[in-house]
């Protein structure tokens, strides 16, 4: 109904015209904002699924990096544009759950966006290095209980930051901000330098960005977050574990817009991701690099990125690790 | 499998004209990408990373190789020419490239920044052939106390080229400083300096606070007094680097071939730094000290053996660790990853073939570098004889693009402005701009790295001198100021002596 009102009120502003061509979206290019910098997991993953899904919108896509602050500049960029399907950004965990979870100074909340899909699931990974002597959650709970242990993330506020607190905390470490201290560091990459170079003691990231150090038996691996075992990483799953809990700590990487994008225009990208995570090409490329493909239409997107957030939320307000100045 | 089998294994993988192809494209657009201000050579890789997808795994590395190798070495033309570091690893070329193009020796000045980054870059593929492995486990002992005293010890290099006057050198430092801490808190995730506005939350884009200190007080000066430049000489004339100029320079483009190495190989540092500590060892050294700054070829040489060094360099950590070492070696590492290839000590082992492969398409292009790097000069040595009136407005209008493109962001045009008119103003009092880049590259490091190093510690600063790496530098670093006082006070005795030789003369 509401939706008949806005149309009508277009139609009159704009002429018919304009009514016919809003009904034919796409008509021209669409901009896709990736919050994150070239060659990082969300710009990988951006631009594998750019392949199927332009051929399935039938328009070009147009690819842009808006960087910094930890996916927050990219993302202002899309809450402030208009909401006309033609400006959407690649959501990831980092961006859309858990800094809102975590920073009150946050430009943005949940609420700006609408999501249209969730299409990528990436495993967290716990991983400590070889030398450290621990070979699994009970070893590294010990030595969390006689003090000293410490864990890197890509900057507070991260995905690698609260995965490692609430993994403490699941495994019964009543106050994991100041048994085991956080060592920031800038990047993902440099968070896993940190383990190598002994600088900290573990870490707990998405399993790409760890599979390459895991392969090279640089890094040992030590929980997988998910149901299901991950390849290539010999470590218990969360359910194996008896942490079921645990299974709401994973990444992923969706497609929003602004929080209000007509219906139609989700409805269009629901149907134009079903068709476009068919591509055999994109499936093996994105499984061969240990992401899981779970597409979502845009009520369970959303669904699902609500759950996580409240989830990570209730983690955040009952540490009080909330970022307020 | 021996070293021989290895190298034809290699050579099997390599020795297509696809490889070749990739290759000289890769040097070509990187030279170019490179050139163009504002186009850095980072973006000019991760341009090109998106095109690398459907090809040969071997192939599309070479290619984004190539367009790094490039790039390095295409920042210095617009850097020598027109006062813009088309990469910031180029900034430290300006301090003398500039001043030579501006005395008609652009040539020269554009030759011995070839011939230096060529050397350089062989010298540093052949130190990750022959050193990956040690220089690896090197770096790996570099932990955040070893980083804040290698930091430290850099930061003596403001003394190096703050000029006349070091006490305006340590104002502009200080200037870069305060403004390197705009942006989130590293430890506690809060804003500072932000004011509130989400663009400030990622901190100043350093490409635009880069051009805007160099490149715009050149424009802004033009615009104020628009005929000062009539009557100088400024064309390239038939200037060319000679063999003397080589041999004379040969010392410090070694000096800084591993000065790159040694910081490439270590994760985090990246090449401006390097060629700022090439440079000012080089000034240290040379006997025209006096001369550096207004146009020394030696300094032109040092600044781009410094930057081309690391380039090879880096992808020590990348493929011995995994790790990779600057942003663009991080673009690349994406690439590895796309083709499933896993960087790190297995690689060495699983995927010798493609290693050594890489070796050879390595140092290939050490030669394709000079073959492009030659024409490339040729073609853009005609910038310098373009009149002012047409080129600093062409400059002024590459230069928005340029920033503009880096993050699709109209704010750090904004930035760069803005910054245009701070380096103005620091140009009509005579303070110098390079201390103001270097500080606000190492400010942060020096911040971050002291921080965590707290956070390792407990707070117990013991751990800032907790292994020979740390008395080193500790070492290095004290040795340094005390040469800089000890230097500050000859000048001003000398100085002193000689006003007074002056005021006697006068009666």
């Amino acid at each position: 109904m509401k939706l008949n009102v806005k149309r009508l009120l277009a139609a009159t502003a704009f002429g018919a015209l304009a009514t016919a061509a809003a009904a034919e979206y796409p008509e021209r290019p669409i901009n896709m904002v990736i919050p994150y910098g070239a060659g990082g997991a969300t710009d990988i993953s951006a631009r594998t699924i750019a392949e199927p899904l332009g051929e399935a919108v039938g328009k070009p896509l147009v690819m842009v990096n808006v960087t910094g602050a930890g996916g927050a500049t990219g993302s202002v960029n899309v809450q402030n544009a208009t909401p006309d399907g033609y400006t959407m950004l690649f959501a990831r965990v980092g961006s859309h759950s858990v800094n809102p979870a975590m920073k009150a100074t946050l430009p943005y909340t949940l609420d700006d966006f609408r999501f249209v899909t969730v299409y990528e699931i990436n495993p967290v990974a716990c991983a400590v290095s070889p030398s450290s002597g621990i070979e699994s959650m009970e070893d590294l709970i010990a030595k969390v209980n006689e003090g000293g242990v410490t864990y890197s993330s890509s900057g507070v506020g991260s995905l690698l930051h609260l995965a490692a607190v609430m993994v403490l905390k699941e495994y019964g470490v009543e106050d994991p901000l100041n048994q085991a201290t956080h060592i920031p560091q800038k990047g993902g990459g440099a968070a896993a330098t940190a383990v190598l170079n002994g600088t900290a003691t573990f870490l707990c990231t998405n399993s790409s960005a760890l599979a390459n150090f895991v392969a090279n038996n640089q890094l040992v691996p030590i929980l997988v977050t998910t149901p299901d075992p991950v390849p290539g990483f010999d470590a218990p799953t969360a359910a194996d574990e008896g942490k079921p809990a645990l299974h709401q700590l994973v990444g992923w990487t969706g497609i929003a817009g602004p929080d209000d994008i007509p219906d139609d225009v989700a409805e269009k990208w629901g149907a134009w991701m079903a068709t476009a995570t068919q591509d055999q090409g994109f499936l093996e490329k994105m499984t061969t690099r240990g992401s899981v493909i779970e597409l979502m239409d845009p009520a369970q997107a959303n669904e699902f990125i609500e759950t996580q957030y409240n989830t990570f939320r209730k983690l955040v307000d009952e540490l009080g690790m909330r970022i307020e100045g | 499998m021996s070293f021989i089998d290895s190298i034809a294994a290699g050579l099997t993988l390599v020795g297509n004209i696809e490889s070749f192809l990739a290759l000289a494209l890769g040097v070509i657009i990187g030279v170019i990408g490179g050139a163009i201000p504002g186009m850095s050579a980072t973006m000019a890789v991760a341009l090109t990373l998106p095109f690398t997808f459907a090809m040969q795994p071997i192939t599309g590395i070479l290619l984004l190789l190539g367009v790094y190798k490039g790039g390095i070495f295409g920042g210095s033309i617009p850097a020598i020419l027109i006062k813009t570091p088309g990469t910031p690893a180029s900034s430290a070329t300006i301090l003398d490239g500039f001043p030579m193009a501006e005395k008609g020796e652009a040539g020269r000045a554009l030759g011995m920044a070839l011939w230096a980054s060529c050397t350089a870059d062989l010298i540093s593929n052949l130190s990750l052939i022959l050193f990956a492995g040690w220089l690896a486990s090197f770096a790996l002992s570099f932990g955040p106390p070893e980083f804040f005293t290698l930091i430290l010890f850099s930061l003596t290099i403001i003394a190096g080229v703050s000029g006349d006057s070091l006490l305006r050198g340590a104002l502009s430092a200080l200037l870069g400083l305060l403004l390197a801490t705009i942006g989130l808190d590293l430890v506690y995730g809060t804003n500072r300096f932000t004011f509130g506005d989400p663009n400030m939350m990622g901190g100043l884009n350093f490409i635009a606070v880069l051009i805007g200190l160099f490149a715009i007080p050149e424009v802004i000066a033009m615009v104020w007094h628009p005929t000062a430049h009539l009557g100088k000489t400024r064309q390239l004339g038939s200037s060319w680097v000679s063999f003397a100029d080589y041999k004379k320079s040969f010392k410090s483009i070694v000096r800084g071939s591993f000065i790159g190495v040694f910081l490439g190989s270590i994760p985090g540092i990246g090449a401006a730094p390097a060629a700022f500590l090439s440079y000012s060892e080089a000034r240290r050294k040379s006997p025209d000290k006096e001369n550096f700054g207004k146009g020394e070829v030696e300094g032109v040489a040092a600044s781009e053996a410094g930057n081309n060094g690391v380039a090879g360099a880096t992808l020590i950590p990348l493929l011995a660790l995994g790790v990779p070492g600057d942003v663009i070696t991080a673009i690349i590492i994406g690439a590895f990853m796309i083709h499933g290839l896993q960087p790190g000590p297995m690689m060495f082992v699983m995927n010798t073939s493609i290693i050594y492969g890489l070796f050879i398409g390595l140092i290939v292009s050490s030669v394709f570098l000079f073959i492009f790097g030659s024409l490339a000069i040729r073609g853009f040595k005609y910038v310098a004889d373009v009149p002012k009136r047409i080129l600093v407005p062409a400059v002024l209008i590459l230069c928005v693009y340029g920033v503009f493109a880096v993050n699709n962001n109209i704010f750090d045009i904004g930035v760069m402005f803005a910054m245009g008119w701070v380096g103005y103003l620091m140009m009509r009092c005579h303070i110098p701009a390079a201390p103001f880049l270097i500080a606000f590259i190492l400010g942060p490091l020096l911040e971050d790295n002291f921080r965590q190093s707290m956070l390792m510690s407990g707070s117990d600063p013991a751990v800032l001198i907790r292994g020979p790496i740390t008395w080193f530098f500790w070492g290095a670093t004290a040795l340094t100021v005390f040469a800089i006082i000890r230097a500050g006070i000859r000048a001003t005795k000398g100085l002193k002596s000689s006003t007074h030789e002056v005021d006697l003369s006068s009666e």
